[in-house]
């Protein structure tokens, strides 16, 4: 082990004495309770790939982090000894409106990714949460979607290329700049929600999306989830003009105001041109009076959505899951998720299969876990534990049983990062 | 020469009759649509995911590498046995096993057609949405190998964004499931990773794609244009008024010409060039952007602009566009087919580049393509009797993808590297990049087992062609195709 004095001259040789962090910055990089011993921001791809070409040849454990909005996800790391923060790379590098594509440097927030689109009249489909602080490297590693997935799908569907750092520091690159690209494995759906244990993302390259010409929201109110699920089932059949679908059970909408006591929501998120909105609203309303649900026009969309783009309460949640399973066992899933321990706030977006649930405290948390387990594997669903105790959170792979193909995802690890430099242990089964 | 006790292994999995050495047998499986030929030392068709799996440990124990093959339709060599060995066929696994319409997903056999899976779920008022111009007879094993896409991927993607797991055979001989039925599994992407890996890492036997709902409303527009050039800043015109069209297809005067001598599709014959372009949706939508699409195409010099609403018109409009393949056969004995995508800006400066390398080389060339994704197809036509043609030919191929990588493109939007394009790689890849790809192929263990000499860059050459060869491919000609 290389003594921190050392470590430190050492890295500040490569990145210069601005891209060292000072020692009491470093506990802004803990990562579940670990401080690494330095911390560095480079300002070059290259800087990047010496930091590494250094912790490998040291045998030193590195973890990259964008805005540290998504650090929550992934296994207690093994070890952590440099935090790489890709926080100065942070520079739009191409966009060409008439392409509708664009390359961005990983650092850059997806906020201000956005507002640049935004005056050429097109957006980068990516709407995860904090979108002030979160960067575009970060959503890529954590594979992290929001509620447009309904209409543009995941990070793995629009990301055309990336630029990364390997874990023995060689720049590499996955993909290209144009939309449709099969020349070589594509790697990038390797690297997106690797959780940086493959390498490190500092360059994407994305398809993008016109701003739709009208936007607005709709909210309906049901007695139960599974009458909000049958209902969005069936605007999707109609491919009404939706750009989101989000359901809330009750506990989540009467936190944030949505619906009265014991009602469950469905937002909806009109996008589209004039005429078609117009229709899908119509429509909308037409099907709600079937199906006896209240419906009504949220005037200040904007507002309804920050509050429910951060799944849980305000406060940091004890505990966040984020599960998949079938749409047609979504409401099933949420019915048991409601009774295994205390309430509950789902956000669930049902056309998807995907909620999140939350619990602002739990008696008997590894229980409880044990029994949230249960219930998913029973509806054939996969869970993550998104956020967890520190105290339980060593003891539990977060990802629950590796998967079958999990000695292949193991040989890929191997292959990419024998040393186990990068993020090491963060992975399923603690790759 | 086929080794007896290889056969005599094989024969015992899937039984005699199944697996074919003679001669006369393999010449089918020697070539795909493209131009190099490679002749296996047998051929089995297995029945099933277990007896894949039973042949590639076979295959192991021989020594003998594993090509996989579906329709045989690819464009890049991908099917072709380069090193000989074992080629599986996988006809007979052709059952879609599971529909469920409610989620919206499918599982299936890697033998099955594409277009039998929207024939299968039509019903449900679902389709799959990857078209490959070639649906009819394409496998979705060979569509998951090359992630094939299609005049309607432009707005709805690739392969890739309709496969949520597959079943494998790994080179160990084992079964693996990556993926599965819901969406973010938990570990790495893995079914990301083996669409498009041109069937060098593993054999897949499942495959779970995701169906969509089918539009209400569909509207085809077919702009007609004095010249190529201003129909492809129409392609670019159309996107940045923030329309993604469901298609968005070129064709050329070449490729007119001989549509209109085949299908008498109505194209004026001094017209330099068509676009096909379709929207859909709901009818609002549709209606609102079959008028922008309109107006676009009129400010920008289109002499004459038809709209189909009813299927029937439609199918009409769309005839030309379907039949061109077949058609440029009536204009030379062969032709060649390109692929390279460059960013949609660049089409006009590329296009422009393709005529004229084209006339230097002295070969006359049809364009068909993709405009909407920049995907180009140019069509070279020649006449391979001609000595030295097919080689000019190849080597024309190359300058075109020259000039896709030099705008800011690639050597291949759908038909993949295969054979064909290996040696183009290092042109967009570095040593790097390649040596992270290459690792794949070592974590999945399948160095040479599957498919080797495809994708990677290498001086070794592919099989020969004999003269008994030729008598087969011309038998097949460009007629062949759909
Ligand atoms: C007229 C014509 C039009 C075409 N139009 C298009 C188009 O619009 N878009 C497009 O993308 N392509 C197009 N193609 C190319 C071709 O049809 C596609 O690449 C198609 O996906 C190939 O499918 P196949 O079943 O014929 O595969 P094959 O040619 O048999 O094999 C292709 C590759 O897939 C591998 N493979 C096959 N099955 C498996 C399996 N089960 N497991 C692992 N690997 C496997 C093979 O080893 C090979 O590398 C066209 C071809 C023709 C002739």
């Amino acid at each position: 082990m290389v003594k921190q004095a050392s470590l430190l001259s050492q890295l500040q040789a490569i990145v210069g004495a601005d891209g060292v962090r000072r020692d009491d910055e470093l506990s802004n990089f803990a990562v579940d309770g670990l401080t690494p011993q330095a911390a560095v921001a480079p300002s070059s791809y290259e800087q990047v790939a010496e930091v590494l070409r250094y912790a490998h040849t040291e045998g030193l454990a590195v973890i990259p982090r964008g805005g540290g909005t998504h650090m929550h996800i992934g296994n207690v790391p093994g070890r952590y000894d440099i935090g790489l923060s890709l926080l100065r790379l942070d520079q739009v590098v191409e966009h060409e409106p008439a392409d509708l594509t664009v390359t961005c440097q990983a650092g850059i927030t997806l906020d201000r990714l956005q507002r640049h689109l935004g005056q050429h009249g097109q957006l980068v489909p990516l709407d995860p949460a904090w979108g002030e602080e979160t960067t575009i490297g970060g959503i890529l590693a954590a594979n992290a979607s929001g509620p447009s997935r309904h209409a543009y799908g995941a990070p793995r569907d629009f990301t055309i290329g990336l630029k990364v750092v390997t874990a023995d520091g060689r720049i590499t690159k996955a993909g290209g700049r144009v939309v449709k690209n099969v020349a070589g494995y594509d790697l990038c759906k390797l690297y997106i929600g690797s959780l940086g244990t493959l390498g490190v993302i500092v360059e994407a390259g994305f398809k993008l999306a016109p701003t739709p010409k009208v936007e607005r929201t709709v909210i309906a109110t049901f007695d139960t989830p599974g009458q909000a699920c049958a209902f969005a089932a069936d605007l999707q059949h109609r491919r009404l003009s939706l750009r989101a679908v989000q359901l809330l059970n009750a506990t989540a909408a009467s936190a944030v105001g949505l619906a009265q006591q014991g009602l469950c929501a469905l937002v909806l998120d009109l996008a589209g041109t004039p005429q078609a909105v117009e229709r899908s609203r119509r429509e909308i309303g037409e099907l709600a009076q079937d199906a006896a649900a209240d419906l009504r026009d949220e005037e200040n969309a904007a507002m309804a959505w920050q509050s429910r783009m951060r799944p849980g309460s305000a406060e940091e949640p004890y505990l966040l899951c984020k599960a998949a399973t079938l749409p047609t066992h979504l409401p099933a899933l949420i019915e048991s998720l409601e009774t295994v321990a205390g309430p509950p706030h789902i956000l669930a977006l049902p056309t998807v299969g995907v909620l999140y649930a939350s619990w602002p405290r739990l008696e008997d948390a590894e229980a409880a876990i044990g029994r949230l387990r249960t219930a998913v594997t029973a509806l054939d669903g996969s869970l993550v534990l998104e956020r967890c105790p520190l105290d339980i959170k060593p003891r539990l792979d977060v990802f629950g049983d590796p998967p079958p193909s999990f000695d292949l995802m193991r040989r890929v690890k191997e292959q990419f990062d024998p040393k186990g430099v990068l993020s090491p242990g963060r992975q399923v089964g603690r790759l | 020469m086929p080794n007896p006790s290889l056969i005599r292994d094989l024969s015992r999995v899937v039984g005699r009759k199944l697996v074919l050495h003679e001669p006369e047998d393999l010449l089918v499986y020697e070539y795909d649509a493209t131009i190099e030929r490679g002749l296996p030392e047998a051929v089995v068709v297995p029945d099933s995911a277990d007896q894949v799996a039973e042949v590639v440990r076979i295959a192991r124990r021989h020594n003998a590498p594993v090509t996989a093959r579906g329709a045989g339709t690819g464009l890049s060599g991908g099917a072709i046995p380069c090193d000989g060995g074992i080629v599986i066929v996988t006809s007979r696994m052709n059952r879609i096993l599971e529909v469920d319409a409610d989620n919206r997903i499918a599982i299936v056999e890697p033998g099955v057609i594409n277009q039998d899976i929207t024939d299968a779920v039509s019903g449900h008022g679902l389709y799959y949405a990857p078209d490959p111009s070639s649906q009819k007879v394409c496998t979705i094993g060979g569509n998951v190998a090359e992630n094939a896409g299609g005049p309607h991927c432009l707005r709805y993607g690739t392969t890739t964004n309709h496969v949520l797991g597959l079943e494998i055979v790994t080179p160990d001989g084992d079964l693996v499931w990556l993926g599965g039925k819901t969406v973010d599994p938990p570990g790495y992407d893995l079914t990301g990773l083996v669409v498009g890996s041109e069937g060098t890492i593993c054999i897949v036997t499942k495959v779970i794609v995701r169906l969509m709902d089918c539009p209400q409303s569909t509207v085809t527009l077919l702009a007609i244009f004095d010249e190529v050039d201003q129909a492809s800043h129409a392609v670019s015109a159309i996107i940045g008024q923030g329309i993604i069209p469901a298609a968005l297809e070129m064709m050329d005067r070449n490729t007119m010409r001989a549509v209109e001598e085949a299908v008498q599709a109505g194209y004026p014959p001094d017209a330099g060039a068509v676009l096909l372009i379709e929207v859909d949706g709901l009818e609002e939508e549709t209606r609102e952007q079959a008028d922008s699409v309109r107006a676009v195409c009129e400010e920008l010099g289109s002499r004459e602009l038809r709209i189909g609403f009813s299927a029937e018109d439609r199918e009409r409009l769309w005839a030309g566009r379907k039949g061109a393949l077949g058609a440029l056969g009536r204009l030379a004995p062969s032709y060649y087919i390109l692929d390279g995508v460059v960013p949609r800006s660049k089409l006009p400066a590329v296009l422009r580049g393709v005529y004229e390398a084209c006339d230097t080389f002295g070969f006359q060339v049809a364009n068909v393509f993709h405009a909407g994704d920049g995907n180009l197809h140019p069509n070279i036509m020649f006449d391979e009797r001609v000595p030295g043609a097919t080689q000019r030919v190849l080597d024309l191929g190359e300058v075109i993808m020259r000039l896709c990588v030099e705008a800011g493109g690639t050597i291949t939007g759908e038909h993949g590297v295969g054979y064909e394009k290996r040696n183009y790689m290092s042109w967009i890849f570095s040593e790097d990049d390649l040596d992270v790809m290459a690792s794949i192929k070592l974590a999945f263990g399948a160095t040479d087992l599957f498919n080797p000499g495809k994708v990677f860059p290498s001086s070794k050459g592919c099989g020969e062609v004999s003269s008994r060869m030729k008598a087969a491919i011309a038998k097949v000609g460009p007629d062949a195709y759909v």
